[in-house]
């Protein structure tokens, strides 16, 4: 009995809990800042440099205007990084779940997107005018992303036939990955993903020439420090979430026969989720901002209908 | 141990604002360089951040005017402890040429505190990468001192720095 409880705390807690994504969501920082430094031809930062920015920041001032509604500007990061860590719990990471039922995949699809109405609501009661309308722009980008984003992640779960992560992923060990059968879906994803993340294509909310600091513009210390993790742990989950809906999680096609299979799972795994983060920052680095008018039109426009498209196929393959 | 770390982190992630409170820009232009491929100060960990709030190095250039005086102590006032103010280049520094003009006071120290002085017209990039290297050199975590009051005077701040400094040279750091 002890045990057991204990053995759900370390999982909870330590791997693939809370620790390891902390550290992951250092790493996948510091890797990304990295190759948009060496990319740009610079330097970069020491791999450090994420775990001193957190501790700097937990460690400063807390400030708000006199004016912001100071217990929900508190709740509203904790609340967030709740959310993100929650949803981690179900993502399986290296072929391990710590918690699966029938359905998982839309709760961690909800509790994902639970942070881009909590940054709105972060910049409405933090009353600045920065805030405000990097609020407003967070709501409007929600709009533009979620819906594609939804779709293209429904269609894996279709063609499964199940809305449990992990059976998708065991699905497409016996199969092949997603990504040959939806490549348009996986597109659809990663450009989700990076609305989601607000980064750089889609950064619209907290463009710094524009908006300061968008909706966090007037928060400070532990507080922001919070809301960078947040966004650091939802790049791990999301990262995660994407390799085992389109590219078979831990699976490495005729290789994952070699011994070793544990330590086989989890290099398959990192390098998947790697190459996933690459993608992601060399795209910040090769593309500039859109307005929001331009992102609401690509995402109604061109990204929605797609998405339909990807969905249709998929029931039509799946009623044949 | 605690206060290393925080130390340690501190000294390492310096994200800095920058204000020109009436100068000619070419100062502004220099600090622009500081994030170039060819300086990078990234390197340090250093970022260049929009708002006051997330910033805890306040890079000011130029003289302060009448009008901008106000200005330059709201933003100073918005930062959170601890924070540092570095004056870059001769106006920042003592007004340089507009020194005694009939709209200026003068330089940043006029109107808030200043840890860090780097002459210059302007400096080169150079020059403020060493100044800010040697200012996070002294930045040290006192046991029991609260933040510094934003009302203290100049002449202490500068005090207390070179106080610091002796502080990190005896630890060994």
């Amino acid at each position: 009995m002890l045990s057991d409880i204990l053995y759900v705390l370390i999982r909870l807690l330590v791997l693939p809990g809370f620790t390891f994504l902390l550290a992951c969501a250092l790493l996948f920082q510091w890797i990304d800042r990295r190759t948009i430094a060496r990319l740009q031809a610079r330097v970069g930062p020491p791999w450090y440099q994420p775990l001193a920015d957190l501790v700097k920041l937990l460690t400063k001032e807390s400030i708000l205007p006199a004016e912001a509604d100071l217990p929900i500007c508190t709740a509203l990061p904790l609340v967030s990084l709740a959310a993100v860590l929650t949803a981690a719990v179900y993502v399986p990471v290296g072929g391990h779940t710590t918690y699966s039922f029938e359905g998982d995949l839309i709760v961690v699809l909800f509790l994902l997107s639970l942070p881009a109405l909590f940054y709105f609501l972060a910049g409405w009661v933090s009353v600045g005018v920065y805030s405000v309308v990097g609020g407003s722009r967070s709501l409007l980008q929600y709009f533009s992303y979620e819906v594609p984003f939804l779709m293209a992640l429904s269609a894996p779960a279709i063609l499964t036939g199940s809305w449990s992560i992990s059976r998708i992923v065991g699905q497409q060990a016996t199969a092949t990955w997603t990504v040959f059968v939806q490549p348009l879906g996986f597109l659809l994803a990663l450009v989700g993903l990076i609305g989601k993340l607000k980064r750089v294509p889609f950064d619209i909310p907290k463009a710094k020439s524009e908006v300061v600091g968008g909706p966090l513009t007037e928060f400070s210390g532990r507080k922001l420090a919070l809301w960078h993790l947040t966004v650091d742990i939802q790049t791990v989950v999301g990262v995660f979430l994407l390799v085992n809906m389109f590219l078979g999680g831990s699976d490495l096609g005729p290789l994952s026969s070699l011994p070793l299979a544990g330590l086989m799972d989890a290099l398959g795994f990192g390098l998947k989720a790697l190459v996933m983060l690459l993608t992601l920052s060399v795209t910040s680095v090769l593309y500039a901002r859109l307005r929001i008018d331009q992102l609401a039109d690509l995402g109604w426009r061109v990204l929605a209908p797609l998405g339909m498209l990807q969905l249709a196929v998929t029931m039509l393959i799946g009623a044949v | 141990m605690l206060n290393r770390l925080v130390q340690w982190a501190r000294r390492r992630s310096p994200w800095v604002l920058h204000y020109n409170s009436g100068g000619c820009n070419g100062c502004d232009i220099e600090i622009l360089d500081l994030l170039t491929p060819r300086y990078d100060v990234e390197r340090l960990g250093i970022l260049k951040e929009a708002s006051p709030r997330h910033a805890d190095i306040l890079l000011c250039t130029g003289p302060v005017t009448r009008q901008s005086r106000d200005r330059l102590r709201r933003i100073y006032e918005q930062m959170p402890a601890p924070k540092w103010v570095v004056a870059v280049g001769t106006c920042a520094t003592s007004g340089g040429v507009f020194r005694g003009s009939y709209n200026m006071l003068g330089g940043i120290d006029q109107v808030i505190p200043v840890d860090l002085y780097i002459p210059g017209c302007p400096p080169r990039p150079e020059v403020i990468i060493e100044g800010l290297a040697r200012l996070l050199a002294t930045i040290d975590v006192p046991e029991d001192k609260p933040p510094r009051d934003a009302a203290e005077p100049p002449a202490e701040q500068l005090k207390s720095v070179a106080a610091d400094e002796g502080e990190a040279s005896d630890d060994g750091d």
